[in-house]
């Protein structure tokens, strides 16, 4: 008897399918149920945001950040005004460090709670993520509280904020952070100790810890490889060197270090930290202080370049801007890093079955607002 | 502005950042003594600057900058020694500006010497320098030393051709291709070297600065920017 041999196809997954994310193409080569290689096609979601970036002036770049990642509007302004900050060599206030630092956790937390919601949807598990998008919606409430949008807020601007807090933003965001600790357990309890889930995440789609680093992933998919690197420790912006927390990583108690379940878990711990570092905020947050104070008249960075980095939930979120002394930017590029992330995808998820490849996908947490921009 | 106005404002600041202040409110120009004015208000945030920055908390990060300003130059020499005449131009203390001949090699060295060990790299974009130039800026991080360069390799728009580091870091495979994509900047040997985010067929490198809008794509009109809007 020899031995059977299937033949190959070529297979489309997407544009339109809603476990891709957004709107893109995976060409998957089948070889019966197995598939041997991934090639995606990106570019249908491209408002060539770096194209636009060259023709306004550099305050009007910030709504186009917000546009990038949808997902974490917040963070992305503030890798931004970071950028822009160590390019003018502008310090803020305490106020506004700590303003910043509470409202990009809480937009930390938001996206991860949907990142894992969803990746239980692609599993089959529909009711842990209406659990979080109903916590999520909380999250939105305080941050239309402050700045009247729910989704793409132009938030933090150049050397200060667009508003001051609202009067009782503080109380809101405690009494919400007790109402949403418990919760977290109850999350880690819906879907990490599922049979089902674990089955479909544990062992599957290992990345190696050195593999994640030459393919450039970042992020909580970049920890959960086992590598301890985090912007927010190893690369202090804003006040963060000033609070405690902790850094998790992956360590494979499922199954192997880096599996999908390990990118899960990190994310649900990294939750209950961003918690602890919001509540270290509020106190060290001063009660007085004009948010506008530092915002320059008029924004002329001076001739020169920068690569900043900072922290977006999906991983090291860059800027490189370069300034020929105008109010308009020469040259700015964003290095998102969902692009990075998707970048591996071929790599750790060929050879396995179709259905581990969307499973894989989905624990990378892809947006695809930002891979594209 | 004539020497001895300058002289005036620089004598009258001098005196107010002691504290007497009635040594700016008595010039008698009223553009001279709003200059002098400015200029104090310059001087005292360079003072305050000076002041605050031993004392705060990044005073840790202080000696890594100064570290960071030689290290772009230290590497450099190490480059130089290792491969003669790979750098282009002067040095700076910014940045590595290499030639592209031997960028592969070099690559190859970062990414390997147990010194330097440059394992990741975090941004590959294009830049139009302008006068028939384009550059390709890499953004490397050592993730043992904790240590960050930028590399800047120069080539001519006429005939822009870098090696490819795609087979070093596997990053660079889809960073090169976005530069590709927008600049036109041709990664010889890379494996697989298309367009990413533009469709295929798509004219032109749209971050050039030399680059025309197209009036139509697929019979389709591109509407033009609105005048006036910035």
């Amino acid at each position: 008897m020899g031995v059977v041999h299937g033949q190959e196809m070529v297979l489309n997954i997407g544009p339109q399918h809603p476990a891709t994310h957004g709107v893109l193409r995976l060409q998957v080569k089948t070889d019966g149920e197995v598939i041997s290689e991934i090639t995606p096609y990106l570019g249908y979601l491209h408002r060539c945001f770096e194209k636009h970036c060259e023709n306004v002036t550099y305050e009007q770049v910030i709504p186009f950040t917000d546009r990038c990642d949808y997902l974490a509007s917040m963070s992305m302004n503030f890798g931004y005004v970071v950028a822009m900050e160590r390019l003018m060599d502008i310090k803020v206030d305490d106020r506004v460090e700590f303003i910043r630092i509470i409202m990009a956790e809480l937009q930390r937390i938001g996206s991860h709670l949907l990142a894992v919601g969803v990746f239980g949807l692609d599993l089959g598990a529909f009711t842990p993520f209406l659990h979080m998008l109903r916590d999520r919606e909380r999250i939105l409430d305080l941050f239309e509280m402050t700045c009247g949008a729910r989704l793409l807020y132009n938030y933090m601007w150049v050397g200060g904020l667009s508003h001051d807090l609202p009067t009782g933003f503080i109380e809101s965001t405690l009494e919400f952070l007790d109402y949403f600790e418990p919760k977290v357990d109850e999350f880690e309890n819906l879907l990490g100790n599922n049979k089902i889930f674990v089955e479909r995440s544990a062992d599957i789609g290992v990345m190696p810890a050195e593999v994640a680093i030459n393919y450039g992933v970042t992020g909580p998919n970049l920890r959960a490889s086992g590598v301890n690197w985090d912007l927010r420790k190893d690369d202090p912006y804003s006040a963060y060197s000033r609070l405690d927390f902790e850094v998790p990583v992956g360590n494979g108690i499922k199954g192997t270090v880096g599996d999908s379940w390990d990118r899960f878990y990190v994310r649900i711990q990294e939750i209950r930290q961003s918690v602890k570092i919001i509540r270290q905020a509020i106190d060290l947050l001063p009660k007085e202080g004009d948010v506008h104070k530092a915002m320059p008249k008029k924004i002329r960075p001076p001739k020169g370049s920068i690569y900043s980095r900072t922290e977006s939930p999906r991983g090291d979120l860059g800027y490189y801007i370069e300034s020929d002394g105008t109010s308009i930017p020469y040259r700015l590029k964003m290095r998102s890093p969902a692009f990075t992330a998707l970048g591996v995808l071929n790599e750790i998820a060929s050879g396995w079955l179709m259905s581990d490849v969307l499973a894989i996908l989905g624990s990378l947490d892809i947006v695809l607002g930002e891979i594209d921009r | 502005m004539s020497e001895d106005k300058e002289k005036l404002i620089s004598e009258a600041v001098e005196k107010a950042l002691k504290g007497d202040k009635e040594a700016i409110n008595s010039i008698e120009d009223r553009v001279t003594r709003a200059k002098a004015k400015a200029a104090l208000v310059k001087a005292q945030r360079n003072q305050t600057m000076v002041i605050e920055e031993p004392t705060d908390t990044n005073s840790e990060e202080t000696p890594n900058k100064n570290q960071k300003l030689n290290l772009s130059q230290e590497i450099a020499q190490k480059i130089e020694k290792k491969f003669p005449k790979s750098i282009d131009g002067e040095q700076n203390e910014k940045w590595i500006q290499l030639k592209p001949e031997n960028w592969f090699e070099i690559a190859n060295y970062l990414k390997s010497d147990e010194g330097l060990l440059f394992d990741s790299l975090q941004c590959n974009t294009g830049v139009d320098i302008g006068e028939e130039f384009l550059e390709s800026r890499y953004n490397l991080h050592s993730m043992k030393h904790l240590n960050s360069i930028e590399i800047r390799i120069k080539v001519s728009i006429e005939n822009p051709e870098i090696p490819s580091v795609e087979k070093i870091w596997r990053v660079a495979d889809w960073f090169e291709r976005e530069t590709y994509d927008m600049f036109g900047i041709v990664f010889s040997s890379h494996s697989d070297l298309r367009r990413i985010l533009l469709p295929e067929d798509w004219e032109g490198w749209p971050l050039r600065k030399d680059y025309e809008v197209q009036e139509t794509y697929h019979g389709i009109v591109i509407p033009k920017v609105k005048e006036g809007w910035e």
